[in-house]
């Protein structure tokens, strides 16, 4: 079936062909049957928007398909982009968990189907299937280290060139592409996205773009970026 | 084998002081005592997660650095706190160093046996779950308070890479 926003729906979590590779996902039987039936299966469009931090959590929403910008706003409105979330991931779970508001704003960067659980199915969901609490608990983890790797990466790093040249190398690590003698990387941020997940201005990131393309560092075709010099943007990344 | 947990106070540690005997008993099986000296490291950043240590004395410093040798300190914890938690699970490295400011004791449980002991006790991973949960949330007032006191006010104007 397919939606108003050009996805192929997946209906089932059951046939879906992509159940063995995500962690969350890969749940038996039984917990599926049981988790098919208190999901609702949406599909939304780029820019939606699915929960706001400091919103009471209504629920999780498990990513089946696109891309999710989370982030985190300050009172005075500077905004901090934390991750992009890929498919298999499930969101709002620290705040569906705790009962906290959401910690974090989620919006949509591709059209994305998602799985919603309001919060009391989820919770009693996982009081009855031990497996799936265990795997929200790797999650957590995982989330848990991602945020421990983002201080490391803001407190840290001496310069905003040093924090692009890492985020292009952790990008770059993706879909095999580190394999190759010239990676190649497909851009879906602004470079005002781009300088809200380094802590810095789009004025900078785009300076800083121009100069490692000068450099023959990077290379720019329509809108994928192929880097040219894999060493000279490891030593950009430890040393700035 | 450690004293059992019967009388721990309310800590984070007290999702595995609340169990029943049998549960106890099984839990203190997989437990073994650790010390270490003023400065020594429980673990170190990079290193993979062998398992939790359960602090039961003592103060331990957690800490992250740079490739270049920069550290930055995370906070400072004492005794009920458990560490390389997060590692453990996931089944990756430790992300932070454990270093102990006094001489430490700790209850030492390997990964293996941790594992085995949640998949048996649903209602103890769903307690781990929601500690979890805690650890993430000051983990994210730690990014915001690192982050954004960094960045400067977004531009009016968005620009695609060209």
């Amino acid at each position: 079936m397919l939606s108003p926003y050009g996805l192929d729906i997946i209906e089932s979590c059951l046939t879906c062909k992509m159940r063995a590779e995500r962690l969350f996902c890969d749940l038996p039987t039984a917990a599926l049957q049981s988790f098919e039936s208190i999901k609702y299966a949406t599909a939304y469009p780029k820019g939606a928007v699915l929960f706001v931090e400091g919103q009471t959590p209504r629920g999780i929403f498990v990513l089946c398909k696109g891309r999710v910008k989370l982030s985190i706003c300050a009172s005075d409105g500077k905004t901090l982009i934390l991750k992009i979330a890929e498919p298999g991931e499930v969101l709002g779970l620290s705040a569906a968990v705790s009962g906290k508001t959401y910690e974090l704003t989620a919006e949509t960067i591709d059209p994305c189907q998602v799985n919603f659980v309001k919060r009391e199915d989820f919770l009693r969901f996982l009081k009855e299937h031990s497996e799936a609490c265990f795997k929200v608990a790797e999650q957590l983890s995982e989330k848990y280290n991602v945020a421990c790797h983002e201080v490391r990466s803001l407190g840290l790093s001496h310069s905003a060139a040093e924090k692009l040249a890492k985020l292009l190398i952790e990008w770059s690590s993706k879909n095999g592409e580190s394999l190759k003698q010239e990676p190649r990387i497909k851009l879906a941020l602004t470079h005002e996205e781009i300088a809200q997940m380094i802590g810095t201005s789009r004025e900078t990131v785009t300076r800083l773009f121009a100069d490692l393309k000068k450099r023959q560092i990077l290379q720019a075709k329509g809108s994928t970026l192929v880097i040219r010099n894999k060493a000279a943007l490891r030593t950009l990344a430890t040393t700035g | 084998m450690l004293p059992s947990n019967l009388d721990c106070a309310q800590r984070p540690d007290r999702i595995f002081g609340d169990l029943g005997p049998d549960v106890l008993a099984e839990f203190d099986g997989i437990k073994s005592r650790q010390t270490f000296p003023r400065g020594a490291a429980l673990f170190r950043e990079g290193q993979s997660a062998r398992g939790i240590y359960l602090l039961t004395e003592g103060r331990v410093r957690l800490t992250v650095c740079s490739e270049s040798g920069r550290r930055m300190t995370l906070r400072t914890v004492g005794p009920g706190q458990i560490l390389g938690l997060s590692a453990a699970l996931a089944g990756g490295f430790y992300e932070i160093t454990a270093e102990a400011v006094d001489n430490v004791e700790a209850a030492e449980i390997r990964r293996k046996d941790l594992l085995h002991f949640l998949h048996e006790h649903c209602d103890i991973c769903m307690q781990v779950v929601n500690l979890l949960s805690e650890n993430l949330h000051e983990a994210y007032e730690r990014v915001r308070a690192v982050g954004l006191t960094r960045v400067r006010h977004p531009h009016s104007h968005t620009a695609q890479h060209n």
